[in-house]
């Protein structure tokens, strides 16, 4: 970790955050130019606070700057009021802008659609309209005078330079800290595929929500300080819709997702802002420039500089050297002698060890005219390896989706260590111990395997949000599951780098990092070879013995009957039979819904 | 000589680094119903990706009527005369019975009048798609989906007919119905295949069947042989009880 | 009377509506681009009316099969050369695209047009119907009427022709559109042209109601795209409710409440969110069964 600091990508924006603390002493007489910082400033820190809501958790945000406004205002109405410097109220715009996106996060980010996007652009606009017409409050269209700074007039724009500096480098400081926290490892995984992170124990409104109000505190930190700045505030230049414009441009210029992107991106766009401003003056002219930017940058750029240059370089780097190349049938030896058991064992208090740890009550699910489960009740043992088989179309992937929280079922109650579950969210049933795979693996894709299995979360603690992506046990505990399952030497690499079996060991894994009493197997064997299901046996048969409950959804029979202890077979949407592999094998009415009821043979052609 | 709809030699195909079918060969002569079975990861479905064109096979030949149609795009393969009757929900939920059998003859819609022959075709084989004309399709069971799915493939008047698991999750009468069009196609002269995992059933909707195990053709025969035949059991179910380990 | 009065003009002003958010919610469904950029489309169009208005002096409405063309054009080929290319990355990328477009439109208008506002003025522009008490001005019943009788042909020809059906057809289900011969890229290029079109007829209707100036572009796509999300993504009948209701909170919020009609819009939209998050007629995505 210390030998990353010495790393240029780290050494040099550092170098260059130096030259600015500095610039003020070094150019005594440079009051254009710390105006013209002061704006690159201002920019750096709405791009790097956007960041965090839409750079790594993906959605995208057309209003942000609302968040600006209400810190402008803020600081304008209160400090007329109590008749202080708005400057001290910097804090309190922060907090207005934090308590607003609140509000509108809870509404809009509950679940996952496209409406956040405009209900970001229709806040503006009333925010907008609201200064306006509560004239008694915000002066009306006409804005409001904002109190000016009480320091000696000789000291020009030097202090505004010197507190926008310190917004940004608190700024900075709070993405970077979200980056490397488990929160922002979690809205990675949000923004790579939220419906798998919510299997995993992500509580993904929280996390979206706290991102989105955490995006807005930059924003009211510095609007308080600006409105005092430029000296007025009025609706239209306070929640302008362009200021929104430069700084999505500016993180999206400079590269999204990145620390230090949506920072070079800002001062790039500022710069530009200022040379259209002296060169060609009106307004028209820079939302014409800045459309084409954005359209630019969304086709040829999408990525932003950062990410390119960086990726270019490494391209530059590893030619000539050998390419890493991924052996994609390999794993190692299974480490049998990791104590696996003490790795995932679950200290869940008050379970009666009689009680079923997963049971489904007179399950129906319908989908238009089609009923695909029709009254399923089953139960599945403690301790035990339980298989659901069935021919295609027998509705065993659906009764599992009811299990898993997928589908929400008609009817029926699905019940988990005997406490109902049908109405829990996803996540909350992975803070139960209930782990799922998928049949095809759902890894985050632009993470490394250690990045995949140190994501899940048993519970949702604002302690847990704040703690580092690499901190506690987790770190140790991964690379031991890794170790058991033959998987160590992909530490480091990128989960899509792998095979397609070795993505299905790795998911498990992961799964595993939940400390999960039941996992939940959706046709663990299909798409991967025979040595690999010989593996993956191997490992479903240790963690067994370790005392984990495995349900298996699979249509390789072999492998079910020779691995299960107990397996339903579905037909037609209800349960044909549950027994011993022994009795599934030899009952005729399974043979008859596999291989047919031998009566048709009987039946002469046409 | 024999008169063969599609010939497949050699064929490999797969998907990403992996190969599924490993020289694959299929003959299927005009006018029979060929049933491929074959326990999961076989290869059926792969067999019927690179006979409609959406993957394109590596190595070796596929020829339709004569012609080559390895290389050729999905619609281009479609208007050659080969229709599919895919597994999964293919029909337009929120569209009207009518309006999802005419949709099938997409590819004709500026011949009216022979829409218009297609159409009464069409009634004729399979009627309840007059009868039901004015239902959506959303609302309807398994069984009438799956007649207007080959209905509305039916409106190209196909002489080969793809169809994955026609008789996925019907119940038994549905089923009879299925077969009895499946009947009525070939003996208009059309070539049908299709891929079954029961294996009985699909025999029973067949006058051939085909054996598939690890990308390749393990048996081929008539219908009834293949059915009886004991070692297809031991594929799907397994052998005794023998820890994998 | 009064009352009355209000409602007749809220649903004049919902046809209005219906019209463009429909567009909207096209190229929704078929493509799952929001379009941001539907309000620049309608300023384009109302002030490509001004001019030729202005210039020659003949009736504005005979422009409706013109700026509907000249639209349809227009959208086809942003998403032939740029969407087309932007959709891979995802939803977005494209919200990022289309107001990318929305801005420089902007620009440009501002430059070509001034940042002023543009009315236009036929005779009847401040004439009105009197039926018994009830006055209706004739711009409003115009355009609320022409509205709504284009989104009837609109709707018409979605149900009846054979590209109507394709478009509807790759909104349902992609996979099925291609397997009856259905091009997926064509339909999509299609859609986005009707989309943009409605926005072509819409900004004859709306300069004709309302003075316009480029930057109002801001006030359509809040409104419009606030109906959508309303009304539930991808839904026309959704489209046409989410309208009426826009149409009646802004007429009555003119009539009892003038300057806080877009805030009470707003507000219903939050409040619906909160109790139906895919919005009214919105549902949830449909899963196949496997």
């Amino acid at each position: 970790m210390i030998a990353k600091l010495k790393r240029p990508r780290v050494l040099v924006p550092i170098a260059l955050l130096a030259v600015l603390a500095v610039l003020p002493f070094a150019l005594p007489d440079s009051k254009y130019e710390q105006s013209v910082l002061i704006v690159c400033f201002l920019f750096a820190i709405m791009a790097s606070g956007w960041n965090l809501i839409s750079g790594l958790a993906g959605y995208i945000s057309l209003g942000h700057s609302v968040y600006l406004g209400i810190g402008m205002y803020t600081g304008a109405i209160l400090g007329k009021a109590w008749g202080i410097d708005p400057m001290w109220l910097i804090p309190l715009g922060a907090i207005a802008a934090a308590v607003v996106a609140l509000v509108i996060g809870v509404i809009v980010l509950r679940t996952k659609s496209h409406a956040f996007v405009i209900i970001t652009i229709a806040v503006l606009l009333s925010f907008q309209l609201l200064a306006a017409n509560l004239k008694k409050i915000t002066g009306g269209s006409d804005g409001l005078i904002v109190p000016q700074p009480s320091w000696a007039v000789d000291l020009g724009n030097m202090p505004y330079y010197y507190i926008f500096f310190a917004i940004l480098l608190l700024t900075i400081v709070l993405v970077a800290v979200v980056m490397n926290s488990r929160l922002g490892a979690g809205l990675v995984a949000i923004r790579n595929d939220e419906g798998k992170a919510a299997t995993i124990g992500i509580n993904t409104t929280v996390y979206k929500v706290t991102a989105y109000v955490l995006s807005a505190i930059p924003f009211g930190a510095a609007g308080a300080l600006y409105g005092q700045y430029l000296g007025f505030v009025n609706p239209l230049g306070a929640f302008a819709i362009l200021t929104s414009v430069y700084l999505v441009l500016a993180a999206l210029i400079g590269g999204r997702g990145t620390l230090w992107g949506p920072v070079l991106g800002g001062f790039i766009v500022a710069f530009a802002n200022e040379f259209a401003t002296t060169s060609s003056g009106g307004v028209s002219a820079r939302v014409l420039i800045m459309g084409l930017i954005l359209i630019l940058t969304v086709m040829f750029l999408p990525a932003g500089l950062l990410p390119t240059i960086s990726s270019r370089l490494a391209r530059r780097r590893s030619k000539g050297s050998a390419v890493t190349f991924i052996d994609q049938a390999a794993i190692a030896e299974q480490h049998d002698e990791i104590p696996i058991g003490r790795l995932i064992a679950r200290s869940k208090a008050d379970v009666d060890r009689a009680t079923p740890i997963l049971e489904v009550r007179d399950i129906v699910k319908r989908f238009g005219g089609v009923t695909a489960v029709a009254g399923v009740s089953l139960t599945v043992e403690r301790g035990s390896i339980t298989g659901l088989i069935g021919p295609n179309g027998s509705g065993k992937t659906t009764l599992f989706n009811c299990m898993t929280g997928t589908f929400r079922p008609d009817s029926g109650r699905v019940l988990l260590d005997g406490a109902d579950i049908t109405g829990d969210k996803i996540w909350t049933r992975a803070h139960e111990g209930l782990g799922r795979t998928f049949q095809i693996t759902r890894l985050f894709k632009s993470m490394t395997v250690l990045d995949n299995l140190v994501a899940p979360l048993e519970r949702t603690s604002a302690r847990q949000m704040a703690a580092g992506r690499y901190s506690g046990e987790e770190v140790e505990r991964a690379r031991e599951v890794l170790d058991f399952m033959g998987l160590a030497q992909f530490e480091t690499q990128n989960a899509a780098a792998l095979s397609f079996g070795q993505q299905k060991l790795v998911e498990l894994a992961q799964v595993l990092m939940l400390r999960p009493g039941i996992i939940l197997l959706d046709e663990p064997a299909s798409g991967i070879n025979p040595t690999l299901i010989g593996k993956l046996a191997h490992v479903i048969k240790r963690l067994n013995q370790e005392g984990t409950t495995v349900l298996i959804v699979e249509h390789n029979i072999p492998l079910v009957l020779s691995l299960c202890d107990h397996v339903h077979v579905l037909a037609g949407g209800q349960i044909l039979i549950s027994g011993t592999p022994e009795q599934v094998r030899n009952d005729p009415q399974v043979i008859e819904a596999y291989l047919g009821p031998d009566h048709m043979l009987e039946v002469p052609h046409a | 000589m024999r008169d063969l709809a599609l010939t497949m030699s050699g064929v490999e195909a797969g998907y990403g680094g992996g190969l599924v079918l490993q020289g694959l060969n299929l003959e299927l002569e005009r006018g029979t119903v060929t049933c491929i079975v074959g326990p999961n990861g076989a290869g059926k479905s792969t067999v019927f990706r690179v006979i409609s064109g959406l993957l394109k096979p590596r190595k070796g030949s596929v020829l339709f009527g004569g012609k080559e149609i390895g290389g050729l795009s999905p619609g281009e393969i479609l208007r050659s005369g080969i229709a599919q009757v895919p597994q999964n929900r293919a029909l337009f939920p929120e569209m009207t019975i009518h309006e999802n059998v005419l949709l099938g003859g997409y590819a004709i819609r500026r011949d009216r009048t022979l829409l218009k022959e297609r159409l009464a075709m069409v009634a004729e084989m399979v009627p309840m798609v007059v009868e039901r004309a004015r239902e959506h399709a959303g609302n309807l069971s398994g069984g009438q989906r799956r007649m207007v799915e080959i209905a509305r493939a039916l409106m190209l008047d196909p002489a080969l007919v793809l169809m994955d698991e026609p008789s996925l999750g019907l119940d038994p009468k549905s089923v009879a119905k299925v077969a009895e069009l499946v009947r009525t196609m070939a003996t208009g002269g059309r070539t049908v295949l299709l891929i079954e995992q029961n294996v009985r059933l699909g025999m029973n909707l067949a006058t051939q069947g085909v054996v598939m195990e690890q990308g390749q053709v393990r048996l081929t025969g008539d219908a009834a042989g293949i059915a009886d035949n004991p070692e297809i059991a031991t594929m799907y179910l397994g052998k005794a009880r023998n820890p994998t380990t | 009377m009064e009352f009355v009065q209000v409602i007749a003009f809220g649903l004049l002003l919902g046809g209005v509506y219906a019209l463009l958010a429909s567009g909207v919610t096209l190229i929704f469904g078929v493509l799952d681009v929001v379009n941001v950029a539907q309000g620049a489309f309608l300023v384009f169009s109302a002030l490509f009316t001004w001019q030729i208005w202005d210039m020659l002096g003949f009736e504005p409405l005979l422009l409706i099969p013109v700026n509907g063309a000249l639209m349809f054009i227009l959208g086809w080929a942003i998403y032939r050369g740029m969407v087309i290319r932007v959709a891979p990355q995802g939803p977005g990328m494209t919200v990022l695209l289309m107001f990318g477009v929305a801005l420089t439109m902007e620009g440009i208008l501002n430059l070509v047009f001034g940042n002023k506002f543009k009315s236009v003025t036929p005779p009847y522009f401040s004439s009105s119907l009197t039926i018994g008490e009830l006055v209706l001005p004739w711009p409003q019943l115009i355009s609320g009427v022409v509205g709504m009788a284009v989104l009837g042909l609109m709707y018409a020809y979605l149900r009846l022709s054979w590209a109507g059906r394709a478009l509807r057809a790759s909104a349902q289900n992609k996979d099925g559109a291609a397997l009856v011969g259905i091009s997926n890229v064509k339909t999509s290029a299609f859609a986005f042209g009707i989309g943009a079109a409605t926005a072509g007829v819409g900004g004859v209707l709306l300069a004709i109601m309302y003075p316009i100036y480029p930057a109002t572009q801001y006030d359509w796509i809040a409104r419009l795209l606030g109906i959508v999300v309303l009304g539930g993504f991808g839904s026309i009948p959704g489209a046409i409710i989410g309208s009426m209701i826009l149409g009646l909170t802004e007429s009555f919020a003119n009539t009892y409440l003038p300057q806080w009609s877009s805030l009470f819009f707003y507000g219903t939209i939050l409040l619906i969110l909160l109790f139906r998050p895919q919005g009214l007629m919105g549902t949830r995505t449909r899963e196949d069964v496997a």
